[in-house]
C-alpha cells in the first residue's frame, strides 16, 4: 500500500500516465510487472486496475452497462464481489451515467476497478467527491484489497487518508521524489516536537546539536529536535520542569516541512 | 476595480470561439459566388448559348431539384442568382442552425453555461449577447459573399441583395437551432432536430420546384422564400420581411424558454434510468457502432431517399432538348453524356461521392470527440491497444461508408426501375461503390490528421473535401491545366454508370488510403493523448 502525495501540479497524475504508458517518457520507461508499459500497454494492464482523478464514462450508458463493458474490456471481474461493493457503495445501477453526480461517477470506476480483483490498482484521487460515509466506504474496500495481498498504489493530497491506509509514502515536488519511505522512517528523519512547561520563568538554553527552539512563551518552550533526544534531556535535568510532552511529527508536519521550507530539499 | 460589461464578454467570447468556422465558411460562399459568375461567363459568352442553356438544362428537373427555379438565365447576374441563392442559402441556413447550437447547447453541455450564468449577468442578458455575436458572423458571411460577387464586376446593388437572399435563412435556421437547443437535452440531439428541420425545408422546396400545380409551396419553406427574393431578376425585397419575423419569432422562443427552464436541461429530459441492454459492449469498436446507431440511420434513409428521387428524374434530359454546345461544356466538367439516364445518374453521383467524403469527416471528428472528452484515457489504461482502438474505428468508419454508398446505388436503382429507366441494377451498385475510393482516402487522410495533429483534425478533414470540391468545380470551369487538376481526388471519379469503373484509379486511391491509414496507426501509437 503506497502513498503518493504532493500538492496540485506536483506530477502526480503524470506519473501515473506514464506507468500506464499513456504519456511517453522523454528518458527512461515505466514498467509495470517488467513490461514496459509505453512499447506493450496491453499486457501491463492485464494485472491492472485504475481508477482516475476525474471520472470520464460513457455518458449514454448506465452503470451496469459501463460495469458490464469495462469488465469486458479488462477481461476478468468478480462479479459476486461487484454486487457487495454496488451495495456497500449505495450505486443505482438503472441510472445513466449523464444522470450521476460527479461522487457518484466516481463511485462506479471504484466499484468496476476493485471488482477486477487485479493485483494493481492504482488510484488516482480516488475520493474526490465522496463523503464522508463513501469514504468510509472506500477505506473498508482498500483494507479488503490489502488482505487479499493485492497492491495499492495511491496518489492523494489528503493526509489523513495517506496516513490511515499506506505502509510506504513517497512524497513529491515539482516533479522530483523528495522524501520516501515508511511512515515510521519518515518521521524519524524528520524533527519530533517537544513542549516543556517550567515552573516559573523559563530559562535560556546554550544552543545544542539537533535541537532547535520553535515557540517560546512565558513559561513554555517548545523544540524540535532531529535524531538523539538525549542532549536536550541533560540539558533539562537541572531545569525545573513541570511538564513534558513529546510528539511524533504528523504526516502533515512532514509534508509542509518538505513544501514550506524555500530550499525543499530532502533530508538525509 | 474595472467595470466591466459581462454581456460584452460573452459576446466576445462566442465571437472568438467562432472565428474559424465563420472564417473558412465565409471563404467557401464567396469561392462559390465568384466561381459561378466567371465560370458562366466563361462557358457562355454569347446569348445564343445562354438561350439554348436555359431551354434544356435550365428546365430540367434534376438541376431544379438543387439550385431551385430560374428566374433569368440570360444574364451572369440572373445564372450567378439562381445557383447561389439556390444553393449557397442551403449551406447558409446548415451554417445558422450549427452555429447556434454551439453557441448555445454545446456551451451548456460542457458546463460552462452555468459559469456565465452564476455571473453577474442576466440569462435573458447572456442569450442576448450570444445572438449579437451570431448577427456579427452573419454579418461577415455578408460581406464575403458580397465581395466575392463584386470581384466579378457584377452590379453592386445587385450583388448586395444577392448576397444578403444568400444568407437570409440564418435568422430562421439559427433560430431553429436556438428552439432545438432549449428542447434537446444535449448538443448530439439538438443538431440532429434542426438538421431534420432543415432536411424537411429543403424537401418541401424540392416538391414545391418539380412538382406541377404545387408552387404555392415555395411559401411554406424559408428555403421556398429565397427563390421569391428573385435577385438579379425582378427582385422582390418585401419578402425579407417573412425571414425577418420568422427568425424574430423562432429566436423570442427560444430564449422565452432559455430563461424558464433549468440550466443544463431540455425540455425533452431524455429517461434518466434504463434496464441494462448488453448488446454491443463487447469492444470500444462494437460501443462506436452503438453510439453511431442514430445517425448511421439517419445517413442510410437520407441518402436513400435522396437517390430514390434522383433514380426517378434521371430520365427527365433528353437528346433533344441539349444542344450540341452545352453537350460541350458538360463534357468539361467530367465528359459525360447527360442526355441519357445514365448520364444523369453518373453526374449525379458526384454528389454522393461529396457527401460520403463528408461522412468520413465526421467519422474522424467523432474518434476526436471520445479522446477530447476522455473517454479514450480510461479506455487505454485498459487492456485495450491503441492499434485496436483507432484501426476498430477506421474499419467501422468505412464499413459505414461501404453501406452508405451501396444503399445510394440501390436506392437509384428502384427509382431509376420505376421510370424504365434501363440501367441494371448491377451498373447503380457500381455507381455507388464508385464513390468509396475517394470517401476512404479521405477517411484516411483524416485519420493521419487526427494523428498527427489530434486538435485541428476535423477542421483539417472538412477543410481539405471542401477544397478539394471547389477546386474540381472550379478549376474545370476555369479550364485549369490538367496537372492542377489532378490534384483533387474528384477529378478521378468516373461518371458511373455511364463510364467504365476506372479501376487504375480507384487502385491508386485505396494504395494511397490504406498507406494514410497505415502511418496514422503508427503516429497514433506515438503520441500522448491530448485532451480537449
Amino acid at each position: 500500500m503506497y502513498g503518493y502525495l504532493g500538492p496540485n501540479g506536483a506530477g502526480k497524475t503524470t506519473t501515473i500516465r506514464l506507468l500506464l504508458g499513456l504519456h511517453r517518457p522523454t528518458a527512461g520507461l515505466a514498467e509495470l510487472f517488467g513490461v514496459d508499459a509505453w512499447r506493450n500497454p496491453v499486457d501491463a494492464h492485464r494485472r491492472a486496475a485504475y481508477v482516475a482523478g476525474e471520472p470520464f464514462l460513457w455518458p449514454a450508458l448506465t452503470s451496469a452497462e459501463t460495469f458490464a463493458y469495462l469488465a469486458r474490456l479488462h477481461g476478468s471481474v468478480d462479479t459476486a464481489y461487484r454486487d457487495v461493493l454496488v451495495e456497500r457503495f449505495q450505486l443505482d445501477t438503472a441510472k445513466r451515467v449523464r444522470a450521476l453526480s460527479k461522487g457518484n461517477r466516481q463511485k462506479v470506476q471504484l466499484v468496476a476497478a476493485f471488482a477486477t480483483r487485479a493485483e494493481l490498482l492504482i488510484l488516482d484521487e480516488p475520493t474526490s467527491g465522496l463523503d464522508p460515509l463513501m469514504e468510509l466506504a472506500f477505506r473498508e474496500t482498500v483494507l479488503e484489497a490489502k488482505q487479499r495481498d493485492q497492491t495499492v498504489f495511491l496518489s492523494s493530497h489528503i493526509l489523513s487518508e495517506v496516513e490511515a491506509l499506506c505502509d510506504r509514502v513517497g512524497i513529491l515536488r515539482k516533479g522530483r521524489l523528495v522524501d520516501e519511505g515508511t511512515l515510521a522512517e519518515l518521521r524519524h528523519l524528520s524533527a519530533q516536537t517537544i513542549e516543556v512547561t517550567f515552573a516559573g520563568v523559563a530559562p535560556r538554553l546554550e544552543a545544542l546539536p539537533g535541537v532547535k527552539v520553535a515557540s517560546a512563551g512565558a513559561s513554555v518552550l517548545r523544540f524540535e529536535v532531529t535524531g538523539s533526544v538525549a542532549p536536550l534531556l541533560a540539558a533539562l535535568a537541572h531545569q525545573a520542569v513541570v511538564a513534558l510532552t513529546s510528539r511524533e511529527p504528523s504526516l502533515e508536519e512532514i509534508f509542509l516541512h518538505h513544501y514550506d521550507g524555500s530550499d525543499g530539499r530532502a533530508p538525509g | 476595480m474595472t467595470a466591466v460589461r459581462p454581456a460584452r464578454a460573452v459576446a466576445g467570447r462566442a465571437l472568438a470561439d467562432s472565428r474559424v468556422r465563420t472564417g473558412s465558411f465565409a471563404l467557401l460562399l464567396a469561392l462559390i459566388a465568384y466561381a459561378n459568375a466567371v465560370g458562366y461567363r466563361h462557358s457562355y459568352p454569347t446569348l445564343k448559348g445562354r438561350l439554348e442553356f436555359a431551354r434544356s438544362f435550365g428546365a430540367n428537373k434534376t438541376v431544379q431539384l438543387f439550385y431551385g427555379i430560374p428566374h433569368d438565365l440570360l444574364s451572369v447576374g440572373g445564372y450567378t442568382a439562381w445557383r447561389l441563392a439556390g444553393f449557397g442559402s442551403l449551406l447558409a441556413g446548415a451554417w445558422g442552425l450549427l452555429v447556434a447550437v454551439r453557441a448555445l447547447r454545446a456551451e451548456e453541455d460542457a458546463g460552462r453555461q452555468e459559469l456565465v450564468a452564476a455571473g453577474s449577468i442576466s440569462r435573458c442578458s447572456a442569450y442576448v449577447a450570444v445572438l449579437a455575436a451570431i448577427a456579427a458572423d452573419t454579418a461577415i458571411l455578408w460581406l464575403a459573399t458580397f465581395l466575392g460577387l463584386l470581384a466579378t464586376r457584377l452590379p453592386a446593388g445587385g450583388s448586395a441583395y444577392l448576397a444578403l437572399a444568400t444568407i437570409s435563412p440564418v435568422p430562421v435556421f439559427a433560430g431553429i437551432g436556438a428552439v432545438a437547443s432549449q428542447v434537446a437535452p444535449n448538443r448530439r440531439l439538438a443538431v440532429e432536430l434542426a438538421t431534420a428541420a432543415l432536411v424537411l425545408a429543403f424537401l418541401v422546396r424540392v416538391i414545391a420546384d418539380t412538382s406541377n400545380g404545387l408552387g404555392w409551396l415555395r411559401w411554406a419553406t424559408p428555403l421556398g422564400w429565397v427563390e421569391q427574393l428573385r435577385a438579379f431578376a425582378g427582385p422582390d425585397p418585401a419578402v425579407l420581411a417573412l425571414f425577418a419575423l420568422a427568425g424574430t419569432l423562432l429566436l423570442a422562443a427560444a430564449g422565452a424558454i432559455s430563461v424558464r427552464r433549468d440550466v443544463g436541461s431540455g425540455l425533452v429530459r431524455g429517461r434518466d434510468s434504463a434496464p441494462p441492454r448488453l448488446r454491443l459492449l463487447s469492444s470500444p469498436t462494437a460501443l462506436a457502432l452503438r453510439g453511431e446507431r442514430g445517425t448511421l440511420t439517419g445517413w442510410l434513409l437520407g441518402t436513400g431517399l435522396f437517390a430514390l428521387i434522383i433514380g426517378v428524374l434521371s430520365t427527365s434530359f433528353t437528346a433533344a432538348n441539349i444542344p450540341a454546345d452545352l453537350r460541350k461544356q458538360l463534357h468539361k466538367l467530367g465528359g459525360a453524356s447527360i442526355t441519357t439516364p445514365a448520364g444523369a445518374l453518373g453526374f449525379y453521383f458526384l454528389l454522393f461521392v461529396l457527401a460520403i467524403s463528408l461522412f468520413s469527416c465526421s467519422q474522424v471528428s467523432a474518434a476526436r470527440h471520445e479522446e477530447a472528452e476522455q473517454q479514450l484515457e480510461t479506455l487505454l489504461a485498459l487492456p485495450v491497444s491503441r492499434l485496436g482502438w483507432l484501426g476498430g474505428r477506421l474499419l467501422l468508419s468505412a464499413a459505414a461508408a461501404a453501406a452508405i454508398a451501396l444503399t445510394a446505388g440501390a436506392s437509384a436503382w428502384a427509382g431509376a426501375a420505376s421510370q424504365h429507366a434501363g440501367v441494371s441494377f448491377f451498373r447503380l451498385l457500381e455507381a455507388g461503390a464508385n464513390c468509396l475510393p475517394v470517401a476512404l482516402l479521405f477517411l484516411a487522410v483524416g485519420a493521419l490528421a487526427y494523428a498527427l495533429v489530434p486538435r485541428a483534425s476535423a477542421g483539417i478533414a472538412y477543410g481539405l473535401v471542401s477544397i478539394a470540391f471547389v477546386w474540381q468545380l472550379l478549376g474545370a470551369l476555369l479550364g485549369a491545366p490538367h496537372w492542377l487538376l489532378d490534384l483533387t481526388p474528384f477529378q478521378h471519379v468516373g461518371f458511373v454508370p455511364a463510364q467504365p469503373f476506372r479501376t487504375t484509379a480507384a487502385v491508386v486511391m485505396l494504395t494511397l488510403a490504406v498507406g494514410a491509414a497505415l502511418a496514422a496507426l503508427l503516429a497514433f501509437k506515438r503520441r500522448d493523448l491530448a485532451a480537449a
